[in-house]
């Protein structure tokens, strides 16, 4: 009843009818009763307006077009609000944009929130996969997960036609009901059938979007063939475009059930009949009603007994379901912190902008005051006008939102390009969408609640009658001034940690950027190539490698070649399971995960990575000899410290594998990052323990890049069958690697200290002008009696630099505070030099006093007659 | 004397008990029945009329007065009868309550 009664006054109409109404009502009823009588009827009308409940609303859009009105006369005091906000908001969405894409972006499935990762943890791992066995054992026992779907990336050499070259690319080996399992449903085509799951079943497989978009652009993909390893598959449906995969950086093109990993790897044995093969996967659906407390109860509970039944494969494993945050926090606590700064960095440039805006409104106050105490003084509430100041607050910081996305957009594009080039590429999906609108307008409301109350509060408690008395602002002027000096005070020492903070990343990363590389890059070019793929046995795998090793070395324009499982820097790095001899392991393990690979003789002079101690892998290390290995420094004192590494003993893959001689020391290189800490790296000769991929390095006795075309050329007259990828010069890799990347981190953090270095001066520049302006008399009077011009700048100099001072002084005390949180989250990173400090201290002064210096020479140049006629 | 706080929707109600009235009438009516004690602004008279109108307690049409003017009268509805009998109870309640504190007087010392 009621709310139809509000509903209706809603339509205009009807308002129109009963506005009509009332005034034709209380027009008779003064005429029976007399004027006087009634008492004042504008109020009864506005309050009976207001039981009819719409009022606010009108009130609400009365203060907006009021707001805009009020806007509109002041375009540079907007102009300033805006675009600083837009900055510090722009700056906020793009890192939260970045944030996103690295760790918080849900995974495109349908209720993403109740899908879980289960997965294993070893003393070893803290995040190990499951074997298919494992799996199947875990779908029949568990109750509390509904739906459980494993997977496991690789790479394929894919050819959507039979004439075309085959490209590497990425594909998911999936459960039958994967797709099920996580809700996605093929956009064309259809899902895999149950039958399909079979080795014995006629292969078929789903292509993601790109992939169909890049090969099929004009024709349906359901029912093409497509060879995949040489093997004929044919399509079956097409994922949604939305679907990327639910690996982060990882763009899937193709999925193909599990059961075909044996033919499609040529492997040996069936891997999904090894309870040992821990490398699926595994995504759980919580069952309806069940709590994840109760579920990961119910897993740990089916982890102990499959280790109990499996000691052999299961021992020491206890079986975890996550969130999928939980796990990209697990995956890489590096990016972790490096988020947790850079989302630190523009909160603190937030921080200035409000206290930035806050000012400008206190400032703003002063010519408000008067139009504040008269609106005060017809009766208007205090609250009332809160509410007027806060909705144009709320404008402009609307406003600086949307400006902000553009800003925000610039800064994707700029982080858009962070990637590496490789075959397949990488996939960071930094990307504009509604969730970053969204954080932009959550950042553009909570920013005005900080910018707008104080100023909003402090103008509507001002004491009317003096100010209207005055025509100032009504508050008394020192404590007003007071705040503001606070504030700007705030802003310089929050821009001098924002500052600090940027030159220690920057210094920290300059000293690893500056280190030459320690390896060749000059004159090298180095090429992926898959034999195994197109199911070559392993001895055709290695005659495939000595034939193209013969040829390639006597190819015109190479000064040498080698071989090596994996390059330095490159993005995908081999890693080794070893034992060293004589090790004592802490209690639980019994084995250490490095990073190695197996290089052929010749790695360590083309790649020039010296050995310091023993010697270098010779081509007398053959299968048939004893078995060697080469260990870095960081491996020896990591695992041998203060004992000579050459003729220990390294066991490989188990306590009980077979054992491998130290017969070389090789100086520690960065393998992984350049920023990297020492880690530990043993190699392996090839020949003794072969690899069924490995990357060749040709060194080149002219242009590196010259060689790529007659090396792609030289692979296929061997085999043409066999796919080249990441054919690229060394020089290439090791430039995107070491500076490519960073050179945008660079820029980023660069640009967020430049940012907040601007708004802290404008904070300033603002502050000092404002106070010139209120003391034009005082400047006339000085000027009048006999004061220099010189005096005068001092004078206003003065107070631009105790502001600066302090806040310098603050920022110092803030940032020594701040300073071992930024070394934690970087080790290695936070190189906190007094350089930083001193440095950082000296542009503030310098600046700041420029900036004052601008309003000092105002101040001193005002006409003492003028100056004192004003007010 | 100023009115208890809430205590006009309940004057307005029982006023409009026994009969229609417009506006001013009803102002004029409460401040007659109590003796010139309860002076009703009618700048806050009329809000309320417009309040209990809304609430769908009292109706309104347009009439001709004795004095032939024509005016808005309000009438009690069946729902404001029902509410004007709990508005009562709720007050009897209330006037009983206060009545047990303030009564009897003590004893003033001399």
């Amino acid at each position: 009843m009621m709310l139809w009664n509000r509903l209706k006054y809603l339509s205009p109409a009807r308002r129109r009818r009963q506005e009509r109404e009332m005034r034709e009502e209380l027009e008779s009823l003064a005429q029976i009763a007399g004027r006087r009588e009634l008492g004042n009827l504008t109020l009864a009308m506005e309050e009976a307006r207001a039981v009819w409940g719409w009022a606010w609303l009108d009130s609400i859009f009365a203060d907006i077009r009021y707001a805009f009105r009020t806007l509109a006369r002041q375009t540079s005091f907007v102009a300033v609000a805006v675009v600083s906000l837009a900055l510090a908001i722009g700056a906020n969405s793009a890192i939260f944009s970045f944030a996103d894409a690295l760790l918080l972006r849900p995974l495109p499935v349908s209720h993403p929130a109740d899908l879980y990762d289960v997965s294993y943890t070893t003393p070893d791992n803290a995040l190990e996969g499951m074997s298919f066995p494992d799996f199947r054992d875990l779908g029949e026992q568990s109750r509390s997960l509904s739906d459980l779907a494993a997977y496991r990336l690789t790479q394929v050499a894919a050819a959507s036609n039979p004439a075309a070259p085959a490209q590497i690319r990425f594909a998911v080996l999936v459960s039958s009901n994967f797709f099920h399992a996580i809700g996605v449903a093929p956009s064309a085509g259809r899902d895999f059938l149950p039958s399909e799951a079979s080795p014995a079943a006629a292969p078929v497989a789903i292509i993601g979007d790109a992939y169909r978009r890049q090969n099929y652009p004009d024709r349906s993909p359901i029912g093409a063939t497509l060879r995949l390893n040489g093997i004929v598959f044919t399509v079956a449906g097409v994922t949604p475009p939305s679907f990327t995969g639910l690996d982060r950086f990882v763009l899937p093109s193709i999925f193909i059930p599990l059961g075909m990993a044996q033919q499609l790897e040529g492997e040996p044995s069936d891997p999904l009949a090894d309870r040992g093969r821990h490398d699926l996967v595994v995504k759980g659906r919580l069952a309806a009603g069940v709590s994840p407390a109760s579920a990961q109860a119910e897993l740990a509970a089916i982890g102990a007994g499959l280790a109990r039944q499996y000691p052999e494969t299961n021992r020491n494993r206890r079986l975890a379901i996550r969130t999928e945050l939980a796990r990209r926090v697990r995956q890489s606590p590096r990016l972790v912190s490096l988020v947790r700064m850079l989302m630190g960095l523009v909160a603190l440039i937030l921080i200035i902008a409000c206290s930035n805006l806050a000012n400008l409104l206190l400032a703003r106050a002063r010519t408000r005051g008067r139009e504040i105490a008269i609106r005060l003084s017809i009766g208007a509430s205090r609250s009332r006008v809160v509410r007027q100041l806060m909705t144009e607050s709320l404008i402009v910081a609307l406003a600086g939102a949307a400006v902000g996305l553009f800003v925000a957009y610039g800064g994707i594009l700029l982080l858009g390009t962070l990637s590496v080039p490789s075959d397949p590429p990488s996939f960071l999906g930094v990307e504009m969408d509604w969730r970053i609108v969204g954080f932009s307008l959550l950042v553009a409301l909570g920013s005005c609640l900080c910018f707008g109350l104080i100023p909003a509060w402090h103008t509507a408690r001002a004491d009317f009658a003096s100010a209207l008395k005055s025509g100032g602002d009504g508050a008394s002027g020192k404590r007003r001034t007071l705040v503001r000096d606070l504030l700007v005070v705030a802003q310089i020492a929050l821009a001098m940690l924002v500052l600090i903070a940027a030159g220690m990343f920057l210094a920290g990363f300059r000293n690893m950027l500056v280190q030459p590389p320690d390896f060749r890059t000059d004159h090298v070019i180095s090429m992926d190539t898959a034999p195994a793929v197109v199911h070559h046995t392993p001895a055709r795998t290695r005659a495939f490698y000595r034939q193209l090793a013969d040829r390639v070395r006597v190819m015109p324009g190479v000064a040498g070649m080698a071989m090596a499982e994996s390059i330095p820097l490159s993005p995908s790095q081999s890693i080794l399971t070893v034992v060293p001899e004589g090790y004592q392991f802490p209690k639980g393990r019994e084995k250490a995960v490095v990073l190695g690979g197996s290089v052929d003789a010749g790695y360590f002079s083309t790649m020039n990575v010296a050995i310091v101690r023993g010697r270098a892998f010779t081509d007398a290390d053959r299968d048939t000899s004893r078995r060697v290995a080469i260990v870095n420094q960081q491996f020896a004192k990591t695992y041998w410290p203060n004992q000579d590494p050459i003729g220990k003993r390294i066991r490989l893959d188990s306590p009980t594998g077979p054992s491998a001689e130290v017969v070389g020391v090789a100086q520690t290189g960065h393998y992984l990052q350049v920023y990297e800490s020492p880690a530990p790296y043993v190699y392996l000769p090839y020949e003794q323990n072969p690899r069924p991929r490995m990357t060749l390095i040709a060194l080149a006795a002219g242009d590196a890049a010259s060689l790529a075309a007659p090396l792609r050329e030289m692979v296929r007259s061997i085999d043409g069958q066999v796919p080249v990828y990441n054919l690229r010069t060394v020089a290439t890799l090791y430039e995107s690697r070491a500076t490519g990347s960073w050179l945008q981190f660079f820029q980023m953090v660069g640009s967020m200290g430049f940012i907040g270095l601007v708004l802290a001066t404008t904070g300033l520049y603002g502050l000092i002008a404002y106070t010139v302006s209120r003391r034009v008399k005082e400047f006339g009077i000085r000027a009048a009696i006999g004061a220099r011009r010189r005096d005068v700048v001092w004078l206003v100099e003065r107070r631009g630099l105790t502001l600066a001072g302090a806040g310098i002084a603050a920022g110092a005390l803030l940032t020594a505070l701040a300073a071992p949180l930024l070394a934690a989250s970087f080790p290695g990173l936070g190189v906190s030099s007094a350089a930083v400090y001193i440095l950082v201290a000296l542009a503030l002064l310098a600046i700041s006093a420029a900036a004052s210096y601008v309003p000092a020479r105002r101040a001193a140049a005002l006409d003492p007659l003028r100056a004192l006629r004003t007010e | 004397m100023e009115l208890l706080q809430g205590t006009l929707d309940m004057l307005v109600l029982r006023t409009l008990l026994h009969g229609p009235l417009h506006g001013y009438g009803i102002a004029a009516s409460i401040r007659g029945a109590s003796r010139e004690a309860l002076e009703i602004e009618f700048g806050s008279l009329y809000p309320a009329l417009k309040r209990l109108e809304a609430k769908g307690w009292i109706a309104a049409s347009w009439e001709t007065s004795e004095h032939h003017r024509r005016a808005r009268y309000y009438r009690l509805t069946p729902p404001g009868r029902k509410r004007l009998v709990e508005e009562r109870s709720r007050w009897a309640g209330f006037v009983n309550a206060v009545a047990l504190v303030m009564d009897p007087l003590p004893k003033a010392k001399t």
